[in-house]
Order: structure tokens, then sequence, then C-alpha cells
């Protein structure tokens, strides 16, 4: 992949809509005053938050009523003739994704997605939406870090949505997540998918280097994945991978929250072939890394089930190379594809 | 004695009460193994952590979404579906069930029956925190006293625990209960302020430990 690609030079492969003019104004308003009073509204305060997919991405919530995305992308992905080929592609503002390619012959396609901005800032709020239709196989990356910057009194979010077909795969492995002095982060997922589809997600949240050279300055780090299994009609919570991390309330570098560590590196897998065994050899496999890892499996739901791995270490290179080796096992097992190899410098 | 629910609620929350709690350490044991915890002080610092992280954005919230309205159910469901590590998951199941039982002998009500029913279908796996709060909840149980005694009987539990494990001494256990009133009273204010995103959220570490507790060769507890 060439990263020398720039902001003006990203057009290719853009979709079948034309783009908005880019909108560089401010963002519209700021989250309220406390920003964890989003979502539930007082005559039902427990109730969940709608599905933000993007064919309706400003009704629902409150939070999404208040400010418009600065960047929007919509795919759906289809297989046609053996291949697997984008058949809807939208993307608006600061979110664009650069030409497909197809890393092997198995028809597997891979996406990039670039923010040409480079950066979060406050308030900015990204939506994505991905559908993977039934027998295709999409890999989705980033082509960097991204990158959270200062969001004084608010925060930045990514929203994104997914739904999986029936045999559907998709692979999510963006760049690590850079989180620096004061910001203040919130990406929420979700992802529904039928019991013969494949899901694999890996991240790296990382903290960016303040002034004075101290890690850990960020505010507030939200990672909330919800995973929903839809079968005949009946839709039920398979996950809830909800991550919370907030150095300011207590010695996040401490017992229970980073146990001195500071780097924290996460993988979802749903897929009905995930069993104990599997979950013991992952365990095997990450043995060997300078991390501290954990993983479970979560419940068993229309006959799929989920395993969730989480790890903390120093180093975004080692948490990568612990997580590169248990996603190319499944890679290797499952569809008989070699290990991720994305060359990004 | 005032309200007409106190005894009941003392023996709901009484850590005589038959639900298993002696056998699950929810995730310290990890770090006893790890030599993190070995006495006093450390016991009460991991102890501060998971009232101020899971008693407070799982079990503190489900009790109070029920109070307010939510769906059983539907409470139920994001329960199993958030609380990742297999063994934490199952203690609140195992515990749930016993207090479901106990419950239904000595405090039925119509909202328990609904919620054991949805569960001997199938239909739902029956927490603990829920089971509690049904029951709290029909004995007319005020939301923020329910939480105080479930939350201080929970801190109880896993001190009593401790306790054996550790070891400590049965003073240095008080003391650290005392300790905690603080971190219970806390967490009361602090689930009042949180909100449906803030459900199930965990911090890193207590839940690695809580998995990893999975593959400890020498164990007590079954959590």
């Amino acid at each position: 992949m060439n990263t020398t690609a720039t902001a003006a030079g990203l057009t290719a492969g853009a979709g079948s809509a034309p783009a908005a003019p880019p909108d560089l104004g401010p963002c519209p308003s700021p989250a309220a005053p406390n920003p964890r009073k989003l979502g539930p509204g007082p005559s039902r305060p427990w109730a969940p938050r709608e599905h933000h997919h993007a064919a309706a991405p400003k009704s629902g919530s409150a939070a999404s009523a208040a400010r418009s995305p600065r960047g929007e992308l919509s795919l759906r992905v289809a297989l046609r003739d053996q291949r697997s080929v984008a058949v809807h592609q939208f993307h608006q503002g600061a979110l664009r994704v650069l030409r497909p390619h197809y890393l092997d012959r198995s028809g597997q396609v891979c996406y990039v997605m670039v923010n040409p901005g480079g950066a979060y800032l406050g308030a900015d709020l990204y939506v994505v939406d991905v559908e993977v239709e039934a027998g295709a196989s999409l890999l989705l990356t980033t082509q960097s870090a991204t990158k959270i910057y200062k969001t004084p009194g608010s925060f930045a979010e990514q929203r994104m949505a997914v739904r999986l077909g029936e045999h559907a795969q998709l692979e999510l492995a963006p760049d690590q997540l850079i989180a620096y002095r004061d910001a203040s982060y919130r990406q929420d997922t979700r992802i529904t998918v039928h019991p013969t589809s494949s899901l694999v997600i890996s991240e790296v949240i990382t903290p960016g280097w303040s002034p004075d050279g101290a890690s850990f300055t960020y505010e507030e780090l939200r990672l909330r994945n919800e995973v929903r299994v839809e079968s005949g009609g009946d839709e039920a919570l398979l996950a809830l991978d909800n991550v919370l991390v907030r150095p300011p309330l207590g010695d996040v570098s401490g017992l229970g929250l980073m146990e001195g560590f500071s780097h924290m590196g996460s993988l979802i897998v749903v897929d009905a072939r995930v069993d104990q065994a599997l979950a013991d050899e992952l365990h095997s496999a990450t043995a060997d890394y300078d991390a501290y890892t954990g993983l479970s499996l979560t419940r068993t739901v229309h006959g799929t089930t989920g395993l969730v791995l989480r790890s903390l270490s120093n180093t975004t290179e080692e948490l990568n190379r612990l997580l590169a080796a248990c996603t190319g096992l499944l890679r290797e097992r499952w569809h008989g594809r070699a290990p991720l190899n994305l060359r990004k410098y | 004695m005032s309200a007409s629910y106190q005894l009941a609620l003392r023996q709901l929350t009484d850590s005589a009460l038959p639900t298993g709690a002696f056998a699950h350490s929810l995730g310290f044991e990890t770090y006893i193994e790890r030599g993190l915890v070995v006495d006093e002080g450390s016991f009460a610092g991991w102890l501060s952590a998971f009232i101020s992280q899971q008693l407070t954005y799982s079990d503190g919230l489900a009790i109070r979404f029920l109070y307010e309205g939510a769906d059983v159910g539907e409470l139920d469901e994001h329960l199993s579906a958030q609380l990742l590590p297999r063994q934490i998951r199952e203690a609140s199941t195992k515990m749930g069930a016993r207090l479901l039982e106990i419950g239904a002998e000595v405090f039925p009500s119509d909202e328990l029956g609904t919620y054991r029913a949805l569960v001997t279908s199938g239909r739902a796996d029956g927490h603990q925190p829920l089971a509690f709060a049904v029951v709290a909840r029909s004995l007319g149980v005020p939301l923020e006293e329910a939480l105080a005694a479930y939350l201080f009987a929970a801190v109880t539990s896993l001190t009593q625990n401790a306790v054996r494990a550790i070891p400590l001494g049965q003073n240095a256990g008080q003391r650290v209960l005392r300790q905690a009133h603080d971190g219970v009273a806390a967490a009361v204010e602090h689930v009042r302020h949180l909100g449906w995103d803030d459900f199930g959220a965990v911090s890193p570490g207590l839940e690695i430990s809580q998995m990893r507790h999975e593959r400890q060769r020498a164990r007590m507890f079954m959590s």
C-alpha cells in the first residue's frame, strides 16, 4: 500500500454516489454538558439506543440528532462470479475507501478506509455502514492509525453498523487507535450476524505521547461492540464488549485497570466453529508474547459462539504480532488463506 | 424497625444465605496466584477496584434499570452477553438460580414467578443481581437501600473468601469491610448517574484476570 497517498489523491474507488461538497466548517453542536447522558430518553430511561444503520443515520437517537457526521461511509459487498465485489458504495465528508484489491485467489475483497483529515477532533462524528451479503467475504482495514486529538468538553465518535448475511465473512482489522492528550473517544459498533457468518475483529489502542513525554493523558476511551445473531426473524444478543478506560479517575496503570501496561489489544471472533478447543489453542498461541492476555467463550446463540481475547502490553508491535498470530491461525484453518500481510509501513 | 421489609432484606443479604457465594472469588484468586493480592492492603485495593467497576457498571446498573421498569428478559440477555469471562457469567447464573429458588420459597411474588418462568423455559439465564432486584422490589425495598444492601452483601462474601484464601485474620477482614463502606456508598451514588451506554463497561485488567482464572492450575474457587 502506498502510504504517500495524500488527501487529494484519494478519490480512486470513490462511490457510486458523488461526494458532497466538503464541509470544513465547525461541527454543529458539541455534546451536551454531560456526554454520558446520551441515548436513553426520560420516558424509557433504560431503553437501548436504536440501531443506527446508515440508511437512517440521522434519526432515532438524541445523540445523532445533535450533530451531523463529519464523515460517512457506506459499503455493501456481494458475491459475483466467485469474487466479492462492492455493489453499493457511498461516501461523504472526511471518509473514503481506496480502490479495492484482492490479496489472494480466495475471492475475498480488501477495502482500505481513509480519513483524509488525518485525525478525529472534538465532537467529530464518523458513521460507517457495512453489509456483506450471503457468501461474500470482506477484509476491511485502514490506511494508517486513527489519531484522536484534544476534544475539549466533548468527544469524538465513530458509529459503525455491520450486517453479515448467510456464510458471509468479515475481517475488520483497523490500524491502532492513538489517543492523545485530553482526547475523549467513543466507538460504538453494532453488528448483526447470521448463525453461519464468520466475523473476526482485531483492534489495538495506544496512548499518544504528550509534550512532556508522559503517556496516559487521554481522558476517556470507550469501545463498545455489540454482536447480535439473527435467525429466522429472531434476533438475540450474543456479546456486548464494552471497554472503558478513563485515566483521571484513578491510577490507570494500576490493579484491575491497565495493570501497569500502556497498550490494549482485543480480538473478537464469532463463528459456528468457535469452541473450547479453539479457545485453548489460541490461548497457547498467545503464550509466547510479552503481554498479559485472557480469552473466554461467549454464550451460544442460534448455534453460533463468540470468543473474546483481551491483551495488555507496552508496545503496539507486540500486540499486533500477538493478534496476527491468532488471526493467521483462523485464516489458515477456516479459509485456507495465508496470514495477513498488509505491508503498511 | 419501621419498614416492614427490614427483616426480609436482612435475610436476603445475609452471608449465610445459601447461594454458593463461598465458591467464587470473581477474579481475585488470579491476583493471589500472581502474588499481587497478598495481604489486607492489597486485597482492599482489589476490592475497591471491583466495587467501582464490575459491581457498579454491571450488577448495580442492572438493579437500577430493573427498578426503573426495564424488561427483566432484556436485562437478563444483556448480562449474559456482557459478562464475557465464562466463569463470571456462570457464577452469576449459578447464584441467581439459587436466589430464584429461595425467593420462590420464602418471598413469592408475581414478578418473581414471571422471571422464574422465563428461566425455566430457557428464555432467560437467571442472573443474581436481577433475581435479587425482583425480590427486593416486590418487598417494597427502596432502590438505594436495595443497592447498598446488595453491594455490601457481595463485598462481605468476597472478603470472607479472602480471609480463607489469602489468608487474612478475622479482624483484618472486618477492617477491610469497614473500609469498603465508603466504596459502596460511592457506588450507590455513581449508579444513579450512569446511562444505558455504561451498562457492562469493564476495565481490561479485571476482565483478563477473570478470564485467566479458567486456566489456573491450583484453585480454591470456581471463578
